[in-house]
């Protein structure tokens, strides 16, 4: 029984597709793990601003928000590739091995589908908001197709791990749902 | 035919009247047309409405128009420091060539108004009274929208941003030393609890907020003849109660404040021409620097008496 | 079609699609983007990218990423050693004190983490091999561990606490307080099972292992300074006028960084970066699923579920206790298959309303789902707390594990009763030190 922590890093092999993907996957991470720091950070200076200086804090709200929105989306394909998207694997755990191979091809198709369908609309929403010059209602007035940039960015890194997570299942690089053969 | 109208606001508020108002009136008309209210943010949250609204994923909304400033920054206007003065000069505002002109901005959306409205607002201190712009310098001010913002900072207050529901909590821990926001948000987030002086909208006031019933025009131009007789109708009779009610909550919002304790003040008209002059020298400044053909508008919305 | 059936036909393919194994977060956004197309047309289709982001456009998710840093960097040091170590050395001759020490320390411990993972592993770490040395039965130790490291949720702060602030609109630093005493009475009850159970063991040697001198007692004293600053500095930020308390969660990551790095020497850029990742790891999960029922919730909202469902409660003419223990279940039942955010996200809109008509008191039901929740962590099939005890002794089997928590869940359930007779011990806290409501 796995489901968050037993099951292991997706594997790569010597494939080099597979091998680019998880490269670009851990980049993705660092970026998405360097935002959480950084919103760390400008909070904090948030604070001392007003709290110590008794300062105006006008842009920090809103920088943070889209950071920690920015690390989500952007975090999406490195957590893919640690396999820390909890699930429920009691189904999969019960059956057979190749039961369990089919079963992996239909939901790792199913998942490609949705994020497929959330990287089309999220990609005509951020050129919604480029073309129409939207800004955010703020004396800060921030540009919003920067923030929502992170839609198409990490739902096509998403899409991207997911295809490779499917290769390596029907190329036997990878277990299906990484579980280990019972 | 089924319209959706989403709103932010709980069913006991007077902006979800307004909508019922219409949905009951269009349902008795029997035109085979049912307006589906969504109030309490249910669908959408509050400042998401605009988009699906100009793209016709909804249909109504009640809507703080200045919500979607930074899609249209003439938008502003409607929540600018001491654009309006009462409700009444509010009511006459609706009727002008600047409302029409807005309204031509809202046509280019796909956006049409059905009832016009304001809503009124004042300030509250922790420590003292706000009346005045040198009364906010060095207080940690929570403004509602970015016009205030700019026009406190240039009185000298410290500027934190927040959510109105944080209010409460900031004001209790200190975070917050003064606040501004609606007659109807102090009294539904009890924030007479925290404080000791409140400034009600009275015969000066400063902050005046549009708050329209949006439609989706393509939606509205989709009806038949009964049915659009029939939602003006029903806009007709919700406007004047919007208009009634809206004078009525800034008493309400006193008495309520008066009856635990907080101390009343009010705004003299010297304070007001201040605050106003202040406010030139700040938003009004920045909102022509911002919009393209801004001080044109500016000068239409000054005309209206 | 009439909302109500369709809402059962939602939740059985919610459940058939979450039990096919494909992630939570990516399932429910499969759900929704399939009964919006089939009740709603294509155009909601288009929404779902900005509901997403909308549902994570919200200053308070901060805390979340913010909350999980703070565990897991102190989690990642010898402190979590230390600090049980240290109540130890002074608990010595109270029979089955290593045990009690343990406990104390998953405690103190979720008094600094916003999650329950990262407080059994912080523990469990050092705690699990040192209770099997002395002769504890494996049961006890992996179980008093994982049930411990629940406490993470419940005693402040408290990711999920947050999470149904968000969803419910009630203040924050209220939940925090809230959870305390019930905290410390789950503590209480699982010192007392644990001593219970390793007495009928009826092995001598467990129950007065180590003798420590005086000096050695003072002198580990120190070693758990940096814990009270920590936890001192927390409360004084939030309660104290400095920062809303989504705010103070940064100032807690920052310091619990900086100690690591400066008192346990936590600097060598890699074991930096297993800090970093594991936490965004944890908070990416987290978001991702918070940001999915999001949309879920719209689905539900949008075909009028919600509200049908909240209607058709309202018209049922039952006791308000019957109604209780009818939620409970349910939240039982949610919380053995879906992570707490989860559960919350999902359950609360719909049960919120229901609960208020009830006449309970929303803090009060945050505290009694929240026990709940932590009953799902150490239950099969997706406890997570079970996973990280395996992780940390592979040689205990699952099985063992589950046996040892199970008497531990027995604690949450009469913690639970208890919370029902006297509801004061959630909401006293609160009103005393932030006034009442209303
Ligand atoms: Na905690
Ligand atoms: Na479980």
């Amino acid at each position: 029984m796995a489901g968050h922590s037993s099951a292991a890093v997706a594997h790569a092999g010597n494939n080099p597709f597979l091998r680019a993907v998880a490269a670009i996957s851990t980049v993705a991470g660092w970026c998405s793990a360097a935002m959480i720091v950084a919103a760390v950070a400008i909070t904090c200076q948030m604070i001392f601003v007003r709290f110590v200086l008794n300062g105006s804090t006008v842009w920090q709200t809103e920088a943070v928000i889209y950071l920690v929105i920015a690390a989500t989306l952007v975090g999406l394909p490195y957590v893919q590739r640690l396999r820390g998207h909890v699930n429920v694997d009691l189904v999969p755990l019960s059956l057979p091995p190749r039961a369990r191979f089919f079963l992996a091809l239909i939901t790792l198709s199913l998942s490609i589908l949705i994020v497929g369908i959330m990287l089309f609309y999220g990609f005509e929403y951020w050129h919604f908001a480029w073309d129409r010059g939207w800004r955010s209602d703020t004396v800060w007035g921030v540009r919003l197709w920067i923030p929502y940039l992170s839609l198409p960015v990490g739902f096509g890194l998403l899409l991207l791990q997911l295809i490779a997570d499917l290769v390596a299942v029907i190329t036997r690089v990878d277990r299906p749902f990484g579980l280990e053969d019972a | 035919t089924e319209l959706r109208l989403s709103h932010q606001w709980s069913t006991s508020d007077v902006r979800h009247k307004v909508a019922e108002i219409v949905a009951n009136e269009v349902a008795a008309a029997d035109v085979d047309l049912e307006i589906k209210i969504f109030p309490s943010k249910s669908l959408f949250k509050p400042r998401e409405q605009y988009k699906p609204l100009s793209r016709g994923q909804l249909d109504m909304t009640v809507f703080p128009l200045s919500y979607a400033g930074g899609q249209q920054p003439a938008y502003n206007l409607t929540l600018m420091p001491g654009l309006v003065k009462n409700h009444d000069h509010a009511a006459r505002l609706n009727e002008s060539p600047f409302m029409g002109k807005i309204e031509e901005i809202m046509a280019g959306d796909d956006v049409m108004v059905l009832v016009h409205g304001y809503l009124a607002g004042g300030f509250v201190g922790k420590d003292k009274c706000i009346t005045a712009p040198e009364h906010v310098k060095g207080q940690q001010t929570r403004a509602a929208g970015k016009a205030f913002e700019q026009m406190l900072a240039g009185a000298g207050a410290s500027i934190a941003s927040m959510a109105s529901s944080e209010i409460y909590n900031a004001m209790q821990t200190g975070v917050l030393t003064a606040a501004n926001t609606s007659s109807s948000s102090f009294v539904s987030y009890r924030i007479y609890e925290q404080v000791k002086c409140y400034t009600p909208a009275s015969d000066f006031a400063l902050w005046f907020m549009y708050q329209p019933l949006l439609m989706n025009k393509s939606a509205y131009d989709g009806l038949n003849d009964a049915q659009k007789a029939a939602l003006q109708a029903g806009a007709a009779k919700a406007e004047a109660f919007y208009l009634e009610e809206a004078k009525k909550q800034d008493a309400a919002s006193a008495d309520i404040f008066a009856e635990n304790g907080v101390e009343i003040a009010q705004m003299s008209q010297e304070e007001f021409d201040a605050w106003r002059a202040l406010a030139q020298e700040t938003s009004y400044k920045a909102f022509i620097e911002q919009t393209p053909g801004g001080q044109e508008l500016l000068d239409m919305a000054l005309s209206v008496q | 079609m009439d909302p109500l059936l369709l809402g059962a036909l939602v939740a059985f393919f919610t459940i058939f699609v979450l039990f096919s194994g494909v992630s939570v977060a990516l399932g429910l956004l499969i759900v929704s983007a399939g009964f919006l197309i089939i009740f709603d047309g294509m155009r909601s289709l288009e929404l779902m990218p900005e509901i997403l982001f909308g549902k994570l456009d919200n200053f308070a998710l901060l805390s979340i990423p913010m909350f999980i840093i703070m565990g897991a960097s102190i989690a990642s040091t010898r402190a979590g050693a230390d600090l049980y170590e240290a109540l130890e050395r002074w608990l010595t001759r109270v029979p089955g004190g290593l045990v009690v020490s343990n406990l104390g320390a998953c405690a103190l411990f979720a008094a600094m983490s916003g999650s329950s993972p990262a407080t059994c592993a912080a523990i469990g770490k050092m705690g699990i091999p040192e209770m099997r040395k002395r002769g504890y039965p494996d049961g006890v130790a992996a179980g008093s561990i994982a049930a411990g490291g629940t406490l993470g949720i419940l005693i402040p702060p408290s990711v999920t606490m947050i999470v149904y602030g968000i969803a419910t609109e009630t203040s924050i630093g209220r939940l925090f307080l809230a959870g305390v005493i019930p905290g410390l009475l789950l503590v209480g009850l699982f010192m007392a099972w644990s001593l219970y159970s390793t007495w009928r063991s009826g092995d001598a040697s467990v129950l007065s292992a180590g003798s420590y001198t005086w000096k050695e007692r003072f002198e580990i004293l120190p070693r758990v300074l940096p814990f009270l600053a920590i936890i001192v500095g927390v409360l004084y930020a939030m309660y104290g006028g400095i920062a809303t308390p989504s705010e103070t969660a940064a100032v807690g990551a920052l310091m619990c960084l900086v100690i690591a790095m400066v008192i346990y020497k936590l600097w060598n850029p890699g074991d930096l970066w297993v800090v970093l990742r594991d936490s965004t790891k944890e908070s990416v999960m987290i978001l991702f699923i918070i940001a999915a029922a999001g949309v879920f919730s719209y689905m539900l909202s949008s075909l009028f579920i919600t509200q049908a469902i909240a209607e058709w409660i309202g018209t049922l003419d039952v006791n308000r206790w019957v109604l209780m223990g009818a939620v409970n279940i349910f939240l039982l039942i949610a919380g053995f298959f879906l992570p707490p955010v989860a559960v919350i996200l999902m359950a609360a809109p719909i049960l919120l309303p229901i609960i208020t008509t009830a006449g309970f008191d929303p803090i009060w039901f945050a505290v009694v789902l929240t026990i709940n929740m932590e009953i799902g962590l150490i239950s099969p099939p997706v406890g997570l707390n079970l996973y990280v005890i395996n992780g940390i002794a592979p040689d205990i089997s699952l099985k063992t594990i589950l046996k040892g928590s199970l008497p531990f869940v027995g604690c949450m359930v009469v913690a639970i009763i208890l919370l029902c007779i006297f509801p004061g011990l959630a909401t006293w806290l609160p009103d005393a030190v932030m006034g009442p409501t209303r």
